[in-house]
């Protein structure tokens, strides 16, 4: 009883490891311009972050406005990166 | 053939072995010719969903041995020397099932098959990202392996018993016998072997040089599932200790505790800064490190509850398998420092630190008291064994040296949890910190001096120096997360014009990662508010005979009869006690000592009346030789049920927490016309 559960286990391993898969599944490798979308959506992230907490009173206008103007110019480099990357 | 399941179950961990072997090899050997561009005679890709299949199937393979061992339990199959051992006849059901993991070589079969679950999860889902997930499944499997050697070389679970085999077993470790001990060693096996999950993955993205940071938030949610795992199997194991060994308190600083406080530890400090990779890519050096000694602590863990290397008690086995762990962990090590060092420019920081009052520093500050902590602790336990090895004798370190550190560590810990979500990212002007600070720091220090009026005297005792502290400081955190919750609340109220309990639910639904963390962070403050409660404990002991009284804090307690009793598993002593508060009666309560006949050893059953206010703890001591009367001591200790409830609250953190965001509706910025911004509930 043993010995046939052990080999209909092992059959059923070997059958399932190498019965032939018709479409293998694969994904192109992630490039620099995929990266660049996660970084953008990250500091659009942290400025709706910021956005949010100015609303709720967290800061000062003052310190808002430097905020938020220091996170549009990551927003904008990282923009300006992901263009020249797509015209080359 | 004579013993069926046995030769199933041997059978069964030989082929996972073979699989996994099969995994790791044809999986490396996959992405070692993808990464170098060369190609065999069968195409990297098939190579690779072979060994993701023999991956899947290592599972099922685990899982049949898993069962051999159950079914043998169930049937009494004393044949199987671990059975033997572990179980008898007339054990309950309950217990028989956690035969798994009550002795070395079932709770390292566990170990092995949550691995495999865990794997086989990740190996279903491998369409999030096929070769960071190739990546993670060959590294998974690599782990596979050592525990399958340790399970067919070393410490195999299905080992024939020589010579006649005994009609009955010798029974579970009595101190097993309790409820929680079915749930508390699978939950912290859960949470120890759950970290391999991050750790393969970060190790993975660091071999595969993979950009970005998406690997975290592909991990985010096994990380976070693993650690209210590892979080309530420590507080089921601490709420066992106070139940069962009966000495009154829940943690004693026990080596084996300490083995699964220390990478709690180091994963919580990773799940705070991975927040300041995610955000600003800050960091990518130390989140590496941290995910990387988590795992290592908790191979140690296993290894100091499984070895006998520390005396505990909570170490159920002795054994020789401490070599075998030794070499897997300088192993691991060697790994981890030869794939940093190769691959350490891809972790160059992309923002640097801008200020010392910021989110980010407050994250830092975290990590590092975490990481002093959990240094403490680590030291403090192996420090009996270092010393018996250079020295010759073994030191011991006990509960003061520790509570020496943990205390101020605990306090500047829980005024960073209040402190952190305050402050703004980058740097923090002194008008933000007027602006944010002032309600929390009233709390604080009105509840200092309402404490002091109700005669708290911190200059009396230092332990009532930390209780104030830690009330005081709870206050103005708990008066910070109100204060989250009451402005994000109005601004949502603001935009949808709902009431203010109903937006509030509304900005949980929008930002659960936040404000789940920020109920995980109330649970935490319950919990030191119940740790604090220590300072005012009191205790009595006395011995009693028929209708004696005597009274701890506003209890009084009498003794209305005392007994024996015996049933097929135990024989038992217990007293009958009466409590009564201001005159009037409150229940009745029953301390016990039991013998447990087939492992010939003595166990305590606890009575406990709990209250929100305080416990009073009873146990049933011994007799008095000479009078053979029962002695009972009676603890009162304050405050211990918010600590329960304390976990409760992180629970329901962490699953709010885990739940997926409802995404706001959108406003437009100045960033780009053609880009569109939410004015979200922020993260």
């Amino acid at each position: 009883m043993g010995l046939v559960a052990a080999a209909v286990l092992t059959l059923a391993s070997l059958a399932y490891i190498f019965w032939p898969a018709e479409n293998p599944f694969s994904q192109r490798a992630k490039s620099q311009l995929d990266y660049l979308r996660e970084r953008k959506e990250a500091v659009y992230e942290n400025l709706r972050d910021l956005n949010f907490e100015y609303k709720a009173g967290k800061y000062p206008e003052e310190d808002y406005v430097t905020q938020r103007s220091l996170l549009e110019n990551e927003a904008a480099e990282i923009m300006g990166e992901m263009e020249r990357l797509e015209r080359a | 053939m004579p013993h069926p399941m046995p030769t199933f179950g041997s059978f069964s961990l030989l082929l996972a072995l073979v699989l996994a072997v099969y995994s790791l090899a044809m999986g490396g050997a996959s992405l070692w010719q993808m990464a170098t561009g060369r190609s065999g005679r069968i195409a990297p890709e098939r190579l690779s969903e072979t060994a993701r299949r023999a991956g899947i199937m290592t599972f099922a393979a685990v899982s049949c041995a898993a069962f051999a061992l159950v079914w043998a339990a169930f049937t009494n199959d004393y044949s199987v020397a671990y059975i033997l051992h572990h179980t008898n006849r007339d054990l309950h059901p309950a217990y028989k099932f956690s035969a798994l993991w009550s002795g070395q070589e079932g709770s390292l079969l566990l170990w092995s098959w949550l691995l495999a679950a865990y794997g086989f999860v990740l190996r279903l889902r491998h369409k999030v990202d096929v070769r960071l997930t190739a990546h993670a499944s060959t590294i998974l499997s690599g782990v596979q392996v050592f525990f399958l050697l340790l399970l067919v070389f070393a410490a195999p679970p299905f080992s024939i018993q020589p010579g006649e085999i005994p009609p009955d077993g010798f029974g579970l470790n009595p101190l097993l016998q309790y409820p929680e001990m079915v749930i508390h060693p699978p939950m912290l096996y859960l949470g120890y072997v759950g970290f391999t999950v991050p750790f393969a993955f970060a190790l993975g993205a660091l071999i595969m040089r993979y950009p970005g940071e998406k690997w975290i938030h592909i991990t985010r949610r096994w990380t976070m599932v693993t650690w209210l795992f590892l979080t309530v199997g420590i507080f089921l194991g601490a709420h066992w200790a106070y139940s069962v060994l009966g000495w009154g308190g829940y943690w004693g600083w026990d080596p084996v505790e300490n083995a699964s406080l220390m990478p709690w530890l180091t994963g919580t400090a990773f799940l705070h800064s991975v927040m300041m990779q995610e955000k600003r890519g800050m960091m990518k050096s130390w989140n590496v490190w941290l995910i990387f000694s988590t795992f290592m602590l908790t191979v140690l863990g296993t290894l100091l509850t499984r070895s006998g290397l520390v005396s505990s008690v909570h170490a159920f086995a002795q054994s020789s398998i401490g070599n075998w762990f030794y070499g897997f962990l300088v192993l691991v090590f060697c790994v981890c420092l030869f794939v940093f060092v190769r691959q350490r420019d891809h972790l160059k920081t992309e923002n640097k630190l801008e200020s010392i009052v910021s989110r980010e520093s407050s994250f830092l500050f975290n990590n590092l008291i975490l990481l002093v902590a959990c240094f403490t602790v680590l030291w403090g336990t192996l420090f009996p064994v270092l010393s018996e090895y250079v020295q010759g004798s073994k030191a011991t370190v006990g509960a003061p040296f520790y509570n020496r550190v943990a205390l101020p560590i605990g306090l500047f810990l829980l005024f960073l949890t209040g402190v952190g979500p305050l402050l703004a990212w980058r740097s923090t002007t002194l008008r933000t910190i007027r602006r944010n600070f002032i309600l929390p720091s009233i709390a604080t220090v009105a509840n200092a001096i309402g404490l002091m009026i109700a005669h708290v005297r911190p200059w009396e005792d230092q332990s009532q120096l930390y209780s104030l502290m830690a009330f005081s400081l709870g206050a103005g955190v708990i008066a910070a997360i109100l204060s989250e919750f009451l402005r994000g609340a109005n601004v949502v109220s603001t935009q949808t014009g709902k009431n203010l309990f109903t937006a509030s639910l509304q900005l949980i639904q929008r930002n659960t990662r936040r404000y789940g963390g920020y109920i995980v962070h109330f649970g935490v403050v319950v919990i030191i508010v119940g740790i604090a409660g220590g300072a005012f404990n009191q205790s009595m002991e006395k011995e009693v005979g028929f209708g004696d009284r005597f009274s701890v804090g506003p209890y009084e307690l009498r003794c209305q009869s005392y007994t024996e009793d015996s049933n097929p598993v135990y024989d038992t002593k217990y007293a009958l006690l009466d409590v009564y508060k201001n005159g009037k009666f409150v229940t009745q309560l029953s301390p016990e000592s039991r013998f447990y006949a087939a492992s010939q050893t003595n166990s305590t059953v606890v009575a406990n009346y709990s209250t929100l206010q305080h416990d009073l703890y009873v146990i049933y001591m011994g007799n008095n030789p000479e009078t053979n009367r029962p002695i009972i001591k009676a603890f009162l200790n304050p405050l211990v049920i918010w600590i329960w409830i304390g976990v409760f609250i992180i629970i329901v953190g962490t699953f709010v927490a885990l739940a997926p965001a409802i995404k706001p509706a959108l406003a437009t910025s100045r960033v780009s016309h053609t880009e569109a911004v939410a004015v979200g509930s922020g993260d």
